[in-house]
């Protein structure tokens, strides 16, 4: 089998130092727990290959180096290369960290490639007739374990195992191959739209304390505590839609974003109906 | 038909021959050697101060044990005077010379006198520090070479002989042909290899009188890093190992060993000199705690760490670095040196740091912190003091040293009484604030020699941009990494340890602590002041100036117990029997002291985690802090 893990350029959430995203390394590991037998390769699409080297002492052998400038969009010379390369398993992170962090690319790239993406796996382990099992997180504990034959594209979720070690002999055995990109056209409508985005002002992360709605002031400790995990109250009492009529999902959702002040209420006069 | 005037000749012929089966046994075993890796020996000093390094040093670990000792010299002083004077009977003018060979039955006799204790060691019943095996002969052969040669010289003194000579010859030749025989896998060989050892020793700083205990850095360039089979150690190294006796010293002194976890120094050695050895007998001593059974092969080009090699991983991520057993070693072995290049290759090669020691590893790397904790976080416990931070091209006399302690809670009371003893004291201080990054003292000893070296350049990059006096530091770790490891990457700085400025600041008057006379106090020397930079006078000698009583534990000094917080023990975490700390406050409370003073943060740490401990911990700025202001 043939794996291919995507690497992007990351920050250490408190040093800001350039590391390489912990969800990738535990992507490396899944990969490559997956014993020797199977090709593991990274992919990283960006200006400098050195942002992801930690991949290759934390368990890569070889790194592929896509150049594409720093504000291009990787997906469309990743989805070249990973057509050509036809890995039978693409894993990534389920999102960035410190760069640009959007989670968006492994669904562009699902999407360009046409292929099924199981988000927010924590384990794979090989089945008969080249079929994998995928255990994914659905948070609070709760696992499903999906299996599929290839190819698929996977999201690594925070509870998978810890990345394995940084090794610094192995990564200065691993190497680096510069793969050729294609230039991609990008077309000047979407340049304009891009010259026309809205000045970013960026100021550091601040935590700010989480408000536990409909939290009951009084009460035991064990009822704050059910209202502050969710095990009661306002989150445990959403509605659950079997197979819904997509229209009325997305709806259900708007309604959902409005009800938590995601989206504005729709103005009367914005209402297309 | 031999008469006595043949046998003249006969038995110093014996010697010579029993010389040269030794040499032969020894070259033998230098064959093993040649399979390490190359190291530059100054031969001629090391010859020249042979003699010294063997009746100084060597005497100074083995009279510890004055049985031992006793024992050591008249027995190998017996054998080497009667084996030398038997050699020289080969002249004729001495051989025919029948008082000559009373002397010689003199020595003789010391040396059976000798092997009888060695004998009494084993028999009936054996020390349980020691090994058995081959080493259980060794009274025999010595005692058949000894009562032989007594004999046989006596009846060429006598000028008897006749009938018994041949007999008491052959009792000679039986034992001292056996004893040089041993030489390549026997106890003799100690003798042999140790001479070389203390000739080619690695660490020839630590004869001149000085702590010659940091590590030695690591050229990451080399082509492999860290040691994982015998022919990765340089060829001075492997024989080292071979000098081992199997005393057992350094199994007695392990804290590992005492908490039952699987280490045991002897047999790590015995391990090191097994793997090399196509042809080594079995190991006959404690095995390590948990039982594993020998396994792995033999060979210089074997894999020596694994689990189903010679030493099992948790063997070597049980190793607090406390060198208890290099200060116990009456060999001179290095065994912490062993440890940290196994250490070295299981990390850097393979990335086989053990499960728990990732994360801070991973975070020193890419932090500069094991916590992952911001830097600038360091000072958080110094809120409501004044703390200066040295600005770059900043100007101060003390640059404290803050380490890794000055996140942990408990910790910070004690930095807080030290910040506050300096300004009492009105001492010139500042910190380096968020630029202080950690010396990487835990990546170094954990085998990460890599991210050591980043932590090292970029910490010494921080204090050449500013100008300070001396250094001065609370947490020993720091104050080893930074006073001696630091030099060999370009950092030379006068480094003190906070007791030894304290008191410092006391005889100066620059501080007039009061008198605790009714605390009584045992104070905890942490292994990387006491055994590592041999500082073991000043905390005390602070405590006896707050008028403490004060007594010593059993293990105190350089010889005392480690905690069990060093060489990244605690975040490899190593299952047990027991604690370490246990162990340690077990002793502490046999004194029956009220409070244990300590003088590192990991020590605080380990000793105030001890379950139903009676005593309290309290740093030695604390107990001074406390002393200045009943002084007032
Ligand atoms: S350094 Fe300490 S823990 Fe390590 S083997 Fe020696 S005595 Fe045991
Ligand atoms: S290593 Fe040293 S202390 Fe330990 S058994 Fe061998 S000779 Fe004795």
């Amino acid at each position: 089998m043939r794996i291919a893990v995507l690497l992007s350029a990351g920050r250490h959430p408190v040093s800001g130092a350039p590391v390489l995203p912990r969800l990738e390394a535990q992507a490396i590991r899944l990969a490559v727990g997956l014993g020797e037998a199977h090709e593991v390769v990274g992919l990283h699409a960006g200006p400098d290959a050195a942002a992801v080297a930690e991949g290759l002492g934390q368990g890569l052998a070889r790194i592929e180096h896509l150049t594409v400038a720093a504000e291009a969009d990787p997906v469309p010379a990743l989805a070249a290369r990973l057509a050509a390369l036809a890995p039978d398993l693409i894993l990534a992170g389920r999102r960035g960290q410190g760069g640009p962090e959007t989670g968006l690319v492994p669904y562009g790239l699902a999407e360009a490639l046409d292929l099924p993406l199981i988000p927010d796996v924590i384990g794979l382990a090989p089945e008969a007739a080249d079929r994998l099992s995928l255990d994914q997180s659905l948070g609070r504990g709760a696992r499903r374990r999906v299996i599929l034959g290839g190819p698929v594209l996977a999201t690594v979720h925070p509870d998978a195992p810890a990345p394995l070690a940084y090794a610094y002999g192995r990564a200065r055995r691993g190497a680096f191959e510069p793969v050729a990109v294609a230039p991609v056209e990008v077309s000047p409508g979407l340049a304009a739209e891009a010259g026309a985005l809205p000045a970013i002002e960026e100021r550091p992360y601040r935590r700010r304390p989480k408000l536990v709605k409909g939290a009951p002031a009084g009460g035991s400790a064990a009822e704050r505590l059910k209202a502050a995990t969710g095990e009661a109250g306002a989150s445990a009492g959403g509605r659950l839609l079997v197979q819904p009529d997509p229209d009325e999902a997305a709806r259900e959702i708007l309604a959902y974003l409005r009800q938590v002040g995601v989206l504005a209420a729709p103005r009367p006069t914005d209402d297309p109906r | 038909m031999t008469g006595p005037v043949s046998l003249t000749t006969v038995f110093p012929g014996l010697v010579w021959a029993m010389a040269a089966l030794a040499l032969v046994q020894v070259l033998r075993r230098a064959a093993l050697w040649r399979a390490g890796a190359a190291a530059s020996v100054p031969w001629l000093s090391g010859l020249a101060s042979l003699p010294r390094r063997y009746l100084v040093d060597v005497h100074h670990v083995v009279a510890r044990d004055g049985y031992a000792s006793r024992m050591h010299a008249v027995v190998a002083g017996g054998m080497l005077a009667a084996s030398l004077l038997t050699a020289l009977a080969i002249l004729p003018p001495l051989g025919g010379f029948r008082p000559y060979w009373g002397v010689v039955a003199a020595a003789f006799g010391v040396m059976a006198a000798g092997s009888l204790m060695v004998g009494a060691r084993r028999y009936p019943v054996k020390k349980p520090r020691l090994s058995a095996g081959r080493f259980q002969i060794l009274p025999f052969l010595l005692l058949a070479y000894a009562l032989g040669g007594t004999l046989t010289a006596l009846l060429l003194a006598l000028g008897a002989g006749g009938i018994a000579l041949p007999f008491t010859l052959a009792l000679a030749a039986a034992g001292g042909l056996g004893l040089a025989f041993e030489v390549r896998h026997g106890p003799m060989r100690h003798a042999a290899a140790g001479a070389l050892h203390l000739v080619a020793h690695p660490r020839p700083g630590r004869f001149a009188g000085r702590p010659d205990t940091a590590l030695q850095p690591l050229d990451l360039d080399a082509p492999r890093l860290g040691a994982e089979m015998p022919a990765d150690f340089t060829w001075n190294r492997l024989l080292s190992y071979d000098a081992c006796v199997s005393c057992g010293r350094c199994e007695t002194a392990c804290p590992a060993f005492a908490a039952g976890q699987p280490l045991n120094p002897k047999k790590l050695i015995q391990d090191l000199v097994a793997g090399l050895s196509p042809a080594e007998p079995a190991y006959a001593g404690a095995p390590y705690p948990g039982g594993r059974d020998a396994m792995g092969g033999r060979g210089a080009l074997i894999e020596l760490v694994g689990p189903e090699a010679r030493i099992h991983p948790d063997t070597l991520w049980s190793c607090t670095t406390c060198r208890a057993c290099v200060e116990e070693c009456p060999m001179m072995i290095e065994h912490v040196d062993a440890v940290v290049s196994l250490r070295r290759s299981q990390t850097l090669e393979l990335g086989a740091l053990p499960e728990k020691a990732v994360g801070p590893v991973t975070e020193l790397r890419q932090a500069g912190e094991a916590g992952g904790r911001p830097l600038a976080a360091r000072t958080d416990f110094a809120a409501g003091l004044d703390l200066p931070v040295l600005a770059p091209r900043g100007r101060t006399d003390v640059l404290l040293w803050l380490g890794e302690g000055a996140y942990d809670l408990r910790y910070g009371r004690s930095l807080r009484a030290l910040v506050r003893l300096l300004r009492q004291a009105g001492v010139d201080f500042a910190v380096l604030g968020p630029e202080e990054r950690d010396t990487g003292d835990l990546a170094r000893r954990l085998g990460d020699e890599a991210t050591f070296q980043a932590l090292a350049k970029a910490n010494i990059a921080t204090l050449a941009a500013r100008d300070f006096g001396r250094i001065v530091t609370a947490d020993p770790h720091a104050l080893h990494a930074l006073r001696n490891e630091y030099p060999a990457f370009g950092g030379r700085y006068a480094v003190m340890h906070h007791t030894a400025f304290l008191l410092e600041l006391i005889r100066a008057g620059r501080l007039a602590p009061g008198r605790l006379s009714d605390v009584s106090v045992t104070y905890h020397d942490p292994c990387y002041l006491a055994r590592y930079n041999g500082e073991t006078e000043a905390p005390r000698a602070v405590l006896d100036a707050i008028g403490v009583s004060r007594v010593e534990m059993a293990r105190s000094g350089r010889r005392a117990m480690c905690c069990g917080g060093g060489g990244g023990a605690p975040v490899s975490d190593v299952p047990g029997e027991r604690r370490i700390p246990d162990l340690r406050m077990a002793q502490a409370a046999e004194t029956g002291a009220g409070i244990v003073a300590v003088a590192c943060p990991s020590c605080t740490a380990m000793l105030e985690g001890v379950p139903d401990r009676k005593a309290e911990i309290r740093d030695i700025a604390e107990l001074l802090l406390q002393a200045v202001e009943a002084g007032r």
